[in-house]
């Protein structure tokens, strides 16, 4: 019983095997009988599925293993390249692959040595592969034929079926232009690609819903299955994949097979799809077009960038950043004039100091960011809200000691009679005037600062660092050349009560950063910075009690002090730790469409590179305004030069396209476009003109109205 | 301002087809094994666990198990602490799905040494990794991020010894061990594609 058991087992084992294996019944095929040397004919391995069956392409895709063919030639004859026809692309889509159902015969060519003799010879070849239903079964088999090699060349009964699957292997075409390009930076492993073209022919028949983009099969990366149609006016086709990165960098090029789909008119001696292997761009043709014709500004020497980064430097001080803490160096400089002359020139030297070694420390973070291979941005450190509330509380701090809140060893006792000014105090309040000043200074960008600043991030880093330090002594050049000549400081007025009605008075323009820098913050924390401002008047109380019962007070000077901590350490643990959660902004979600600032405000567009190219092939003017809430000059620019009624009426009767770039997170995309123009931070204003052909006008960092209303003008013509 | 937030990041989870990405949290799920006890990833916090997407028909996963390789590898990182966790989302009508009956006789034929076989028919742990082949690894380290996604080993072969390939699960497992960083993080998988349910 056992051996009967066991050898209908074996039966149906065997069986099972031969029926499993034979899904695919392959033959090697030739396209002559008879070759002479020095031929080149081509082989066919034909493959015939079973129905339901499929074997792979080149590149299986998600699932599978290609067909492989291992050729044993006799010598004097070689192998050349397997030509793949065309597969079909199949399901499901979670796992989408690339194969062949019914029927395929892959191509190969083969070479006849010319020295060699003649009569037959046996042509063997190994083929493997996977074949596949519901489930997959590998198949490899060794099928061989013969040639014969003679004085002529006599096709053989198979070389019209070799040539119609020839004619269905995609070969590269001249009558195709395609571009590929980065959509976007990476988002972890995986970043969209855009793929566009046009067909040079007649597109009638061309189905544009259904083009498609088969990769070749690559170790580093995969292009994944999915495709999807974007729309474009100006291309033909134009789609989104997906690539996903295993390994090493991004790739430079992909290549494959362009497939297209075609209705029932399209004469079909071709297949629907073209081989193509072409670089992946980092930019969109309509930026390169753009961009070709201004990033290629002459390359500017030094020398230049160097005065401008002076110059920019010198007129920092005027910005209205930079403006209360020079008041506050004036007050200084005035005390010590009269008091101790001989140390004016030592503390202007101190306070150049500051502000080189600010400008140093800023140098050094640049370097840093790009050697993190990030992007680096004038006005960068703003993006951080840890920065942000640490800057505000500062100048909050700075505001009440100048109304007299209370005293600090830094630069507030102005009344002190000569003498008792201790050279340690008035040093500290030096140097920390210089850093102050360039923290401040950041987000303002000063004419000719842009272009050098611009000039300098682009650079390796010993220059980085030079032009910093240039536009800090530019920054502190004033004072150099005041303090270094102390007989120019009669110039200035005499030291009297004037003095202390001045200083309460420029903590008002404090005050007045302390509200901007809040408000850059409240992009940040949106609503709940309501938190932050209540921080900041219990570090006010914190201020008063410290002032009026420690420092002036006489009694119980150390329940003061613990007062005093008590108040910032509670306002910290409860209003910024807990409520406000600080340390970790929120990003600024704003809604889509668009971002009017008022009723009757300009109706400005997100900027994308898309919506200028868009305006532009409609043959519109686009006025492009790049800006961030903490840039003032971008706010002053604004509500001086752009959002004015000349300037809105101008820009409704051209019917100009208006695109706000919002920078205040730093999105990468708009530091490419920044870097485009040379520039390393906002504001950046550009005109498009109308003809889409023109560059377009780049504006000057601080505008008037008529600068705009002539640039507009310009985009006119 | 925060509901915004959550909104958005729910729509984009739900909008990317695979939440797995290395170096981030592997996601956590919820599974029967063939025994019908509930296994969850986080159950093994704090152990290196390995993820197998597992059909035997498939010849490519039959030829780890059938030259007795890839129990080898199961018993050797099980000596080390590892957890090797079999997925299996073949779905109900396909030729190839066990009921959990057929799965135990199947692991007691086998001699599979993993920890355990988590019947994966509805597809849920399949999808949510993204597992498009079977054999399909993944590595995730005791902190619970995931260190490693793709093949098994370098030699997509349905015959042959896989001991003589370079096993990047072996290799990713090591490093952890060692306290290096892993080398080979990512590679494409091999093998026949999972059979999900349409």
């Amino acid at each position: 019983m056992r051996r009967i058991v066991v050898l209908i087992s074996i039966c149906l084992g065997l069986a099972a095997l031969t029926t499993r294996a034979a899904h695919t019944h392959v033959q090697l095929l030739l396209s002559a009988d008879t070759a002479k040397p020095g031929d080149t004919i081509w082989a066919g391995v034909d493959m015939k599925m079973d129905a339901g069956w499929h074997t792979y392409w080149k590149n299986p895709g998600d699932s599978g293993i290609a067909t492989t063919i291992k050729w044993d030639l006799p010598p004097g004859v070689t192998a050349g390249e397997i030509q793949w026809p065309l597969p079909e692309k199949l399901p499901p889509a979670e796992v989408t692959t690339y194969g062949y159902e019914n029927e395929v015969m892959l191509l190969v060519p083969l070479t006849l040595a010319t020295n060699l003799p003649p009569g037959p010879l046996v042509l063997k070849v190994d083929v493997a592969w996977l074949e596949c239903q519901e489930q997959c079964v590998p198949g490899k088999t060794n099928v061989e034929a013969t040639l014969i090699v003679g004085g002529e060349t006599k096709t053989s009964a198979d070389a019209a079926a070799i040539e119609s699957w020839k004619n269905k292997a995609p070969q590269s075409s001249q009558d195709w232009s395609v571009q590929a390009w980065w959509e976007k930076l990476a988002n972890g492993d995986t970043r969209p690609l855009i793929i566009e073209g046009n067909f040079d022919g007649d597109i009638a028949g061309l189905l544009p819903d259904k083009f498609d983009f088969y990769p070749d099969a690559r170790d580093s990366f995969e292009i994944q299955a999915a495709t999807e149609k974007v729309a474009n006016t100006s291309a033909l086709f134009c789609f989104r994949k997906t690539a996903k990165k295993f390994s090493g960098d991004w790739p430079k090029e992909i290549s494959g097979v362009l497939v297209f789909g075609t209705s029932q008119a399209w004469t079909k001696t071709s297949p629907n799809g073209i081989e193509i292997k072409l670089p992946i761009k980092d930019q969109s043709p309509a930026e390169e077009t753009t961009s070709a014709t201004v990033s290629t500004l002459p390359a500017q020497p030094l020398w230049q960038m160097l005065f401008y980064a002076f110059i920019g430097g010198l007129i920092l001080n005027l910005m209205p950043c930079v403006l209360p803490v020079i008041a506050l160096k004036i007050l200084s400089f005035v005390s010590e004039a009269n008091s101790e002359p001989h140390r004016v020139r030592k503390l202007g030297v101190i306070y150049t100091l500051g502000v080189l070694l600010s400008f140093l420390a800023l140098a050094a973070l640049v370097i840093g960011v790009k050697t993190a291979g990030h992007h680096a941005g004038w006005g960068m450190q703003f993006g951080s809200p840890v920065f942000i509330v640490c800057l505000t509380t500062l100048v909050t701090l700075v505001a009440l000691n100048l109304f007299g809140v209370f005293e600090v060893t830094l630069g507030g006792r102005v009344l002190d009679t000569a003498g008792e000014l201790a050279s340690k105090h008035g040093a500290a309040g030096a140097f920390f005037n210089g850093v102050l000043a360039t923290i401040l200074a950041t987000p303002c960008t000063a004419p000719f600062l842009g272009a050098a600043l611009g000039f300098a991030f682009a650079q390796k880093s010993s220059i980085i660092v030079l032009i910093f330090l240039t536009v800090g002594l530019g920054l502190a050049s004033p004072y150099v050349v005041l303090s270094w000549n102390p007989a120019w400081l009669k110039f200035l007025p005499k030291p009297g009560a004037w003095m202390e009605k001045f200083k309460i008075a420029m903590g008002f323009p404090m005050l007045a950063t302390v509200v901007w820098l809040f408000n850059i913050a409240g992009s940040s924390y949106g609503k709940n910075v309501l938190w932050l401002g209540i921080f900041l008047v219990v570090v006010a109380l914190a201020a008063w009690i410290y002032g009026e019962f420690f420092q002036r007070g006489r009694k119980r000077k150390t329940v003061a002090a613990i007062v005093t901590l008590i108040l910032l350490a509670g306002g910290y643990a409860f209003a910024l730790e807990k409520e406000l959660n600080w340390r970790t902004a929120m990003p600024d979600i704003s809604a889509t469409g668009s971002l009017k600032e008022s009723a009757d405000g300009i109706d400005w567009q997100r900027w994308t590179p898309e919506a200028v190219a868009a305006a532009r092939a409609a043959g519109k003017p686009v006025l492009v305004d790049f800006t961030a809430d903490w840039c003032l000059t971008c706010q002053v620019n604004k509500k001086t030069s752009i959002e004015t009624s000349s300037v809105r009426e101008k820009l409704k009767s051209m019917n100009a396209v208006t695109l706000l770039g919002d920078y205040t997170h730093f999105p990468d995309a708009i530091t490419t476009e920044l870097n485009r123009y040379n520039r390393a931070g906002v504001p950046l204003v550009l005109v498009y003109p109308k003809n889409a052909a023109a560059q377009p006008i780049v504006l000057p960092e601080v505008l008037t109205p008529g600068i705009v209303l002539a640039a507009l003008g310009r985009a006119l013509e | 301002m925060k509901k915004i937030i959550a909104l958005f990041a729910t729509l984009a989870l739900a909008g990317s087809a695979f939440a797995v990405e290395i170096g981030k949290p592997a996601p956590d799920f919820t599974g029967t094994d063939i025994n019908g006890k509930t296994v969850k990833l986080s159950d093994y916090k704090g152990k290196i666990v390995v993820i197998e997407s597992y059909n035997s028909d498939c010849p490519f996963c039959h030829n780890h198990y059938a030259t007795g390789a890839m129990q080898e590898l199961q018993r050797g990182l099980a000596a080390k602490g590892v957890v090797w966790l079999l997925v299996d989302s073949v779905n109900t009508n396909n030729f190839s799905y066990r009921t959990p009956e057929q799965a135990r006789k199947e692991w007691t034929d086998l001699k599979i040494a993993a920890t355990a076989w988590l019947d994966d028919h509805s597809g849920d742990i399949g999808h949510l990794y993204g597992m498009k082949t079977t054999p399909h690894c993944f590595v995730v380290a005791a902190d619970g991020t995931l260190v490693y996604a793709g093949a098994i080993d370098d030699r997509p072969s349905p015959s042959g010894d896989p001991r003589t390939a370079k096993n990047y699960v072996r290799a990713a497992v090591d490093e952890l061990l060692a306290g290096k960083p892993v080398t080979v993080v990512q590679t494409k998988p091999y093998g026949c594609g999972v059979h999900y349910a349409n």
